[in-house]
């Protein structure tokens, strides 16, 4: 895909200014427990169960939901955590959803 | 002794669960396949020995072993990115999913009479435990195209039904662990921490 100056631009500035334009997505998995899915929300990420629960349906509903965003590194380490607690997540510029 | 009542909470933090005799062994047996599995995949041929210790592994493919490919997956869609990841946080994966079946292994090992009594960080040890358990069983039970009802149907003759069996049971032993866990947190549920 070509990027468009206005494209490019952006992503310089977003690099310079700061921004943190990445997300950690989780997606739908038949095995995972909702209520595990809840609860690793709450414990990874300090959500109340209100969100964790929410998130949980999203990605129930829709195949997957963003759960966290910041950082590259900051996702990374997110995704990983993930990984540990067998959810299957990735990350991603949150631009390119 | 009779089948287990699955996990509740004792107290602050404290969930305890009593399993009868088949039922440990049936759990050993599971961690034990679980920390060898995992240890399968080696680091084999890491020559340099500060890359080995800071965790650098020789892997850059995500494994062809389909259980292992899916607790270890990609982090992420894009191939080259997710190689470069996994090269520098694979080796640490494997370790902390080892970790959680060896702790899960030497409750069930010193359990008296068999009472598990778990604190807050050793219920999530357990909680990850059973769930890589769950995702191997349920890569051998193709739950991806098998629907509940395909695997409820399953013939009495049929290996996978006891693999089934084993699956839902360990589905609700993650439950009862995880009811015990989330009462407790409802009461601190004002005290949220996100970070989104």
């Amino acid at each position: 895909m070509v990027k468009t100056a206005d494209k490019i631009e952006e992503e310089i500035r977003a690099i310079f200014s700061g921004d943190t334009p990445w997300v950690t997505i989780v997606w739908d998995d038949p095995v995972n427990l909702q209520t595990y899915v809840v609860y690793v929300f709450m414990e990874l990420f300090g959500y109340s169960k209100a969100r964790a629960t929410e998130l949980m349906l999203k990605v129930h509903n829709e195949g997957k939901a963003v759960v966290s965003t910041g950082s590259r590194e900051e996702m990374e380490h997110d995704v990983a955590r993930l990984h540990e607690y067998g959810l299957w997540a990735t990350l991603q510029r949150g631009d390119q959803l | 002794m009779s089948a287990t009542e699955g996990f509740k909470r004792h107290g602050d933090h404290s969930y305890v669960a009593t399993f009868a005799e088949s039922e440990k062994e049936v759990l050993l047996n599971l961690c034990e396949q679980i920390i060898e599995l995992l240890a399968e995949r080696t680091d084999i041929g890491n020559e340099d020995p500060l890359a080995a210790m800071v965790g650098i592994t020789t892997h850059d493919s995500p494994p062809e072993d389909e259980v292992l490919h899916r607790l270890l997956p990609n982090a992420y869609a894009d191939a080259v990115d997710a190689s470069e990841f996994r090269r520098y946080t694979e080796s640490n994966l494997r370790q902390k999913k080892q970790a959680h079946a060896i702790s899960m292994r030497i409750h069930l090992k010193s359990a008296e009479d068999g009472i598990v009594d778990l604190d807050h960080d050793n219920a999530n040890a357990w909680l990850g435990a059973i769930n890589d358990i769950r995702l191997a069983l349920g890569v051998r039970l193709k739950v991806e195209n098998n629907s509940q009802e395909d695997l409820e149907l399953l013939a009495p003759d049929d290996p996978l039904r006891g693999v089934y069996a084993v699956y839902t049971w360990l589905g609700w032993l993650q439950e009862t662990l995880l009811q015990a866990l989330i009462d407790d947190s409802d009461e601190d549920e004002e005290s949220e921490l996100g970070n989104s």
